[in-house]
């Protein structure tokens, strides 16, 4: 199989000395295309600084992260931004929708800030699939928790990104929409070919990925 | 989900629906710099262009260069020129006689219409005359007449075609047109047709003799530029092969003069400076905040892709749009407060102010505001750019990195807590202290340099008595001082010097004769006329270097003997008034000594004067004076018009006791005459002389101390009013950014308010520590207002006061006196409000708050 990312050796050290925190303590980890993969660990054990790794949004203090043929640590922090519009889809756990798009609107941001035209018909598709084909206009505020991570899963998927990296997307939702949502993404996911990178604390959740990796204080522990 | 959709300006636009408050206090901010840059704008302007004008009117055109003789044939070439715009043409006849304008020149002239209009002088009503009967004047002269301001009225005037004799003749004239007259103008013009001067001058081009004005044939030349007037002027007599021919370039348009009206406006462009600081201050610091607060917004944008440009461009599209509302409203503000202080700036100066509505004002302003705004968005836009998502994904309410690691244990007083909050941002904090601080030193700055004017100083340059009153002919520079001038009557000195509440009095007559100069005197002269010092003279002034040098060469001046006694002699006999010599007042009533009067006023002691050396004994129409002491010339005394007719060389001026002049010259009336009036009965003597100007004579020329001292504060209302009003919206703007800074600090705290409540702080601690955090930003404040307020007062407003002759210097900080109470009252008001309307909501709900 194919990897779409390929992370070696990645070490994120904060702090000096005594204070010394190793985040991350040498990860090596690759992800195929069109998995579904959930990394799994206990809070405080580094997972969330992962997959700020992988997204570009941080930078490691050693180790290489490739996506596709991108080598992540050669990109400036301006090119680290334009890359991840372009090539990863993100899903937070407190959805970060902006309060003052509507909808739609926050869908199509990242195409629109990167220039491009939306694919209207595409994302059409996707919002149909997600049931929010009603929702378009409204604000993000008068969704409810669910509705308000569909939005963020359309968008995420909206750019045909290489890779969609959800940071604990169910963390705010109680079980049966988590449910619903990890049903949703998965299906999504295999709908468009996507490769989804999934952080969870929770095992349940976790069970429904094609591959689970667990991380703990810093290193994979079983992949 | 129709049209483009457009991130940024979509972004832009629904934001700033979003914070209508944040928005309010911006524009409120951006309007304020707007207003105080259009005012000043407005003023600075207005201000040189009516110095212009009023030069204007004082040359008494305002073409670029004048003919003041010249011969059809030359006109017709100079007009011809491709550099010429415009030529305009008149023909003087002569002088008016009338009675009624004794005092006032009035010229008889026919002028085509360009010389009218670029003479300030064309008609308003009615036209300018064609048939030969007509005649046009300026409303001056009609009131002088007693004409009402109707066309059709009839018009006598009394003039001499030869000025040689006495003869007397009356044109009679139907008014065709008149404007308004100008007082700042010393003449005024009116207007026959061109049928008149023709008849008059039997069609001859120019005066039949020197001696003669009839016919004298004058022009005006406007050019396309104003620039190098002398070189352009001279390339238009050569190309037009015209030698001999002299002209005068209008002095309005020297360089001196543009000189002159820009340094009137430095001052305001030094407070361009000051409302740029005021502006970045408080722009700066509303959009620091604004940046800091939405910190956690702009993370999640770069997260989601908008790149460090776009986020600068949403920064800066933010306050683009506030300019949009900011400035606009900030324009028109600031011209109409421009609009309501250019009068009062104008006060002293006679006529119409005009207020200048240039274009140029309000893009000025416009562009001057804009890139405040700009300058002001620099950091925060770059603030916003750079900011990790990494790091606005956490939520945290610190911006402040460099913190000190560790803290001292200690009783977490309330006191503590205050003081440790207010450093937790010191950018901030210390902004808010300056911009506060610059409006608060600026006030007392500019009230101390308004309270050091001292007015005794000032009058008493101006004028040595509460009344002054003279002779009509005694400033008439035209027509010359008339020494039997019959203005101040014999009755009405009488009936002035036995009004109630005299306290003293004074006489000033005058003679002038051509004096033959002994040999000492002439060296004198000589010494002091150096070389250097005509050849400065010249520059400004030819004709009197020449002066000078006929003087030198042939020992003849002008003498001016002055009669005095009373006040006018106490003002110029004072200690520092003498320059050499030492007065004594019995020796010199003897009618044996006279004063020698120093043109130069700021000669120290010691140096060669151009007078007759102390001890020279003079001789004056046959009679001896010893020189007693050489006194500095005072404007009051020996100011005024020179007698009509030839003047030989320099003039001297002498000073003899009023006594010994009216034996030798008894024909001769009182020039002036000074009275110095009790305090309590000022008001009934200024009575009495309203009553003589409306009774019997209207143009009694009357210098009361009191109208000097009127006219001086409508002349310094200007300075007054402009520093004080700038400095007080310096001041508001402060107080704005200081209010802004509190509530924002307030209101971004509310969670961990919560917080700390939730752990066991009373309301009332809170609040009392939300009242400490303001009365240490107020004692700040305070502490370096007072501070760099002395600094200001003591040491600059006290040198600049040294230099000013007026002033006396005081040190006082009595605005910030003022302030203080205002200030900590205001500290303590603004978190007690803020808290009590976030104490709206419960401890939970403001804890789940985001």
């Amino acid at each position: 199989m194919d990897a779409v990312l390929k992370a070696k050796g990645l070490k994120k050290y904060y702090g000096k000395g005594e204070a010394l925190v190793k985040a991350l303590d040498g990860v090596d980890l690759e992800i195929e295309r069109g998995r579904f993969t959930a990394v799994i660990g206990t809070s405080g054990s580094g997972k969330s600084t992962l997959l700020n790794m992988l997204g570009g949004l941080d930078m490691p203090t050693e180790g290489s992260i490739r996506i596709g043929h991108t080598e992540l640590s050669s990109l400036s922090s301006e090119e680290a931004t334009v890359f991840r519009r372009k090539q990863i889809g993100f899903i937070f756990q407190n959805y970060n929708l902006v309060p003052v798009l509507s909808v739609w609107e926050n869908i199509i941001l990242p195409i629109s800030l990167d220039g491009r035209r939306p694919d209207r018909k595409f994302i059409i598709e996707i919002v149909n699939l997600l049931g929010l084909g009603k929702k378009l206009d409204s604000l993000p505020n008068n969704l409810s928790g669910g509705q308000q991570q569909r939005v963020a899963i359309a968008r995420a998927l909206a750019s045909k990104p290489s890779i969609i990296l959800a940071d604990e997307p169910t963390g705010n939702l109680d079980t049966r929409t988590s449910g619903d949502v990890i049903g949703l993404l998965k299906m999504t996911g295999r709908e468009f070919h996507q490769t989804i990178v999934m952080i969870t604390h929770n095992p349940e959740i976790a069970r429904m990925a094609d591959r689970v990796v667990q991380i703990e204080d810093g290193r994979i522990v079983t992949q | 989900m129709k049209g483009v959709f457009k991130p940024i300006k979509t972004l832009n636009d629904r934001l700033f629906k979003q914070n209508r408050g944040r928005n309010a206090v911006a524009v409120l901010a951006i309007l304020m710099t707007t207003l105080m840059f259009t005012t000043l704008f407005t003023l600075a302007q207005s201000m040189s262009r009516n110095i212009v004008e009023m030069t204007f009117r004082q040359t008494g055109y305002d073409a670029q260069a004048s003919f003041k003789s010249i011969t059809d044939e030359e006109v017709s070439l100079i007009a011809a020129h491709p550099d010429v715009e415009e030529v305009g043409e008149s023909i003087v006849l002569g002088i008016a006689e009338n009675k009624e304008l004794t005092g006032h020149q009035t010229e008889i002239r026919w002028a085509d219409e360009s010389y009218a209009s670029h003479s300030f002088a064309k008609p308003e009503t009615g036209s300018m005359p064609e048939k030969e009967n007509e005649l046009a004047a300026d409303t001056t002269v009609l009131d002088y007449l007693g004409i009402p301001h109707e066309i059709g009225r009839q018009v006598a005037i009394e003039w001499r075609p030869d000025l040689l004799s006495d003869e007397m003749i009356t044109s009679t004239f139907t008014l065709c047109g008149f404007w308004e007259g100008n007082e700042s103008s010393y003449a005024s013009k009116i207007w026959v047709s061109r049928a008149f001067a023709d008849k008059m001058t039997a069609g001859q081009d120019g005066p039949a003799s020197e001696e003669q004005i009839l016919g004298t044939h004058m022009a005006q030349v406007s050019l396309f530029h104003d620039s190098n007037i002398e070189e352009t002027m001279d390339n238009i007599l050569a190309d037009a092969d015209i030698t001999d021919l002299e002209y005068g370039v209008n002095l309005a348009y020297s360089p001196e003069m543009n000189a002159s009206a820009f340094a009137e406006s430095v001052p305001m462009y030094l407070g361009m400076i000051l409302v740029f600081v005021a502006g970045y201050l408080i722009i700066f610091n509303i959009f620091q905040i604004s940046v800091t607060t939405d910190v956690q917004f702009y993370g999640k944008l770069k997260t989601l892709g908008m790149t460090g440009k776009q986020l600068r461009k949403l920064v800066y599209a933010q306050a683009n749009r506030l300019c949009l509302i900011g400035i606009p409203a900030g324009l028109l503000l600031g011209w109409g407060l421009g609009v309501l202080l250019v009068p009062v700036l104008m006060g002293m100066m006679e006529g119409e102010a005009s207020i200048s509505a240039n274009p140029v004002i309000f893009i000025g302003s416009a562009i001057f505001a804009w890139v405040t705004v700009l300058i002001s968005c620099l950091r925060p836009a770059a603030l916003a750019g750079r900011v990790s998502p990494v790091e606005a994904l956490r939520v945290s309410d610190v911006p402040d990195r460099s913190r000190k690691k560790n803290r001292k244990r200690g009783n977490a007083s309330l006191a503590q807590m205050a003081w440790g909050n207010l450093w937790r941002n010191q950018k901030r904090t210390v902004l808010v202290i300056c911009s506060l601080s610059l409006g608060l030193v600026l006030l007392c700055s500019f009230y101390a340099k308004n309270a050091a004017f001292d007015m005794e100083k000032y009058l008493s340059e101006l004028t040595i008595a509460d009344f002054e009153l003279s002779d009509i002919s005694s400033e008439d520079y035209g027509g010359g001082y008339d020494p039997q001038g019959t203005t101040l009557t014999a009755s009405l000195v009488k009936e002035l010097e036995s009004a109630k509440g005299i306290e003293g009095s004074g006489h000033l007559y005058s003679h002038q004769l051509s004096w033959q100069m002994d040999d000492k005197t002439a060296g004198n002269l000589a010494a002091f006329y150096d070389a250097d010092r005509l050849k400065d003279w010249e520059t400004y002034d030819p004709q009197g270097a020449d002066g000078a040098r006929i003087s030198i060469q042939e020992k003849k001046a002008t003498a001016v003997l002055f009669g005095a006694d009373g006040i006018p002699l106490d003002a110029i006999t004072q200690d520092h008034s003498i320059l050499a010599g030492a007065f004594d007042a019995k020796a010199f009533a003897s009618g044996e000594y006279c004063l020698a009067i120093s043109p130069d006023v700021s000669a120290g002691k010691g140096t060669v004067l151009p007078v007759p050396s102390v001890g020279t004994t003079v001789e004056m129409d046959g009679r001896r004076y010893e020189v007693m002491a050489v006194a500095r010339s005072s404007g009051s005394v020996t100011g005024g018009a020179m007698e009509g007719g030839r003047s030989e060389g320099i003039t001297i001026e002498f000073v003899i006791p009023s006594d010994t002049f009216k034996e030798q010259y008894p024909e001769n009336t009182l020039r002036k005459l000074f009275l110095n009036v009790r305090d309590s009965q000022v008001n009934s003597v200024q009575e009495m002389l309203d009553e003589y100007a409306s009774s019997v004579d209207q143009s009694l020329p009357v210098t009361s101390r009191k109208t000097m001292t009127e006219q001086y504060e409508a002349e310094t209302r200007s300075s007054a009013v402009m520093g004080s009003a700038v400095s007080v919206i310096i001041a508001m703007v402060g107080l704005l950014n200081f209010a802004n800074s509190m509530i924002t600090a307030i209101v971004s705290r509310k969670r961990e308010f919560a917080v700390i409540q939730s752990v066991g702080m009373t309301k009332k601690q809170l609040c009392r520590m939300l009242a400490y955090e303001g009365s240490y930003y107020a004692g700040i404040t305070l502490a370096a207002s007072f501070l760099f307020g002395s600094l200001a007062v003591g040491i600059g407003v006290r040198a600049m006061t040294a230099a000013d002759p007026f002033s006396t210097f005081h040190f006082t900080l009595l605005p910030l006196g003022i302030c203080t109470p205002a200030l900590i009252i205001l500290a303590v008001l603004i978190p007690y409000l803020c808290f009590r309307n976030l104490d709206k909501h419960s401890i939970v709900e403001r804890l789940r708050m985001e």
